[in-house]
């Protein structure tokens, strides 16, 4: 039965009250991961073309602070930090702290490899709602080959105990990969020595522009139903995954996503920019994008394309956003979600006959 | 008897109206309360003279004037005690 919040958050995101935002501080990253969607080419990534070279300015401070202003305006609650790697923005504390004043609940996403003890002491000063940091693997030569930073693993558990030690709420996320499938339950152990909660996700984006590579990673057939016959395993991107009444997607009315150059985007996988916050104010962008207005449309459509579109419908969720970036085409359900949802539909009729 | 001036919403917890109704989100606790209409009403108006904002919520609701600043007070109170007001001179 859904909560009064989520009754609250399911009627604004019917009416295009964005709850949730997610601003993108930088594509820089110190890690190189393997799976990554950034379009910032990364050492080892076997793209098919060049990266796309940004000459654009980034968004400066002053223009970042007016952004968070707009957000509030605008009514949004939880507002992402994330990157690339949010803590190497020069102005990530300045930008954290603005946020915090501006009463948002922050989610800073990262990879945790900077978290030192003064880091976390600064953490615990600001005080964001939590941290959700990405856990590639339960031992160093897996998570290393992922991130392709040697030490990642050990930093990142280093930072998990600074964290503790402090008290800040912190969710790990998994991208479950051909590389650490196997160590699902190592992960699980790991997150449960620290009591934080892990997620794993087993959907694997594309390349922001449209490169396939990131895919070359995907886990197989076998890797995803063990995620699925396992217990007490969360599965999903984040606890912040909802799924308000018939709609399983809020994109272009409960979220928005911003860059760092400004380009406003229905979220961080529909990737069409609908307007840029130098060019005009995000409320108006908000209101009369017809993308937005689109996005919206394909969300309100989104159980029906999912009945027609797979016999394993039960178990089936949609990206429009993954699907327009892989085929052009928001609506055409994306090959990994019904691949997810064959194997957890297997997995389901299995258990049923073992009872 | 509950003085406004003595208390400020707590820094440590993010809020938005939503709907019309206030989400409080304690960022330390991770816990969230969402407020009533009225409730919404007080904690918007946090700090300011009861008096005017039992007025007000009086003349809204078909409730006398007395029973809606016993009912500011004690939800004020409740607010203290979940941590979402604090007094000025906490961190």
């Amino acid at each position: 039965m859904a909560t009064l919040l989520e009754e609250l958050f399911a009627k604004a995101t019917r009416n295009s009250h964005p709850i949730f935002a997610m601003f993108e501080l930088t594509y820089q990253c110190n890690f190189s991961c393997r799976h990554c969607y950034n379009p910032i080419a990364r050492k080892n990534q076997p793209r098919t073309g060049e990266a796309p070279a940004s000459t654009r300015r980034p968004l400066d401070f002053s223009e970042i602070m007016g952004l968070l202003d707009q957000l509030k305006d605008m009514g949004v609650l939880y507002l992402s930090l994330t990157g690339g790697e949010p803590l190497v923005h020069p102005r990530f504390w300045d930008i954290l702290a603005a946020a915090k004043e501006r009463q948002f609940a922050v989610r800073v996403f990262t990879n945790g490899a900077l978290i030192t003890p003064s880091v976390a002491d600064r953490l615990d000063e600001i005080g964001p709602h939590c941290l959700e940091i990405s856990i590639h693997g339960a031992n160093d030569a897996t998570a290393e080959a992922l991130s392709q930073v040697k030490g990642s693993h050990q930093n990142m558990l280093k930072a998990l105990g600074y964290l503790k030690e402090r008290k800040l709420r912190v969710y790990l996320k998994c991208t479950v990969t051909k590389l650490n499938e196997g160590e699902l339950e190592g992960i699980k152990a790991i997150s449960d020595s620290f009591g934080f909660p892990v997620f794993f996700d087993p959907v694997i984006t594309l390349s922001d522009d449209g490169e396939e590579y990131p895919l070359e990673m995907k886990a197989s057939d076998e890797g995803v139903a063990k995620l699925y016959r396992s217990d007490g395993i969360n599965i999903g991107n984040s606890p912040f995954e909802w799924e308000p009444g018939e709609l399983s997607c809020t994109v272009g009315a409960g979220t928005l996503h911003i860059t760092p150059h400004g380009d406003v985007q229905p979220c961080i996988q529909w990737k069409q920019p609908v307007g840029n916050i130098r060019e005009k104010p995000l409320k108006e962008i908000w209101s009369t994008s017809p993308v937005l207005e689109e996005a919206r449309r394909v969300a309100r459509e989104m159980p029906m394309l999912i009945r027609k579109g797979t016999k394993d419908h039960a178990f089936c969720r949609h990206c429009p956003g993954l699907s327009l970036l892989r085929y052009g085409d928001p609506r055409r359900l994306e090959e990994q979600y019904l691949r997810v949802a064959r194997i957890k539909a297997e997995v389901s009729r299995n258990e049923a006959i073992d009872k | 008897m509950f003085d406004p001036k003595l208390y400020r919403r707590n820094p440590d917890v993010s809020w938005r109206l939503i709907e019309g109704q206030a989400v409080l989100v304690h960022n330390r606790e991770g816990e969230i309360e969402v407020l009533n209409e009225v409730g919404s009403y007080l904690w918007e108006h946090a700090g300011e003279p009861l008096d005017g904002l039992s007025g007000n919520i009086s003349q809204e609701f078909d409730v006398s004037r007395e029973q809606a600043l016993r009912d500011a007070e004690e939800f004020y109170q409740a607010l203290v005690a979940s941590g979402a007001l604090q007094p000025f001179n906490e961190k």
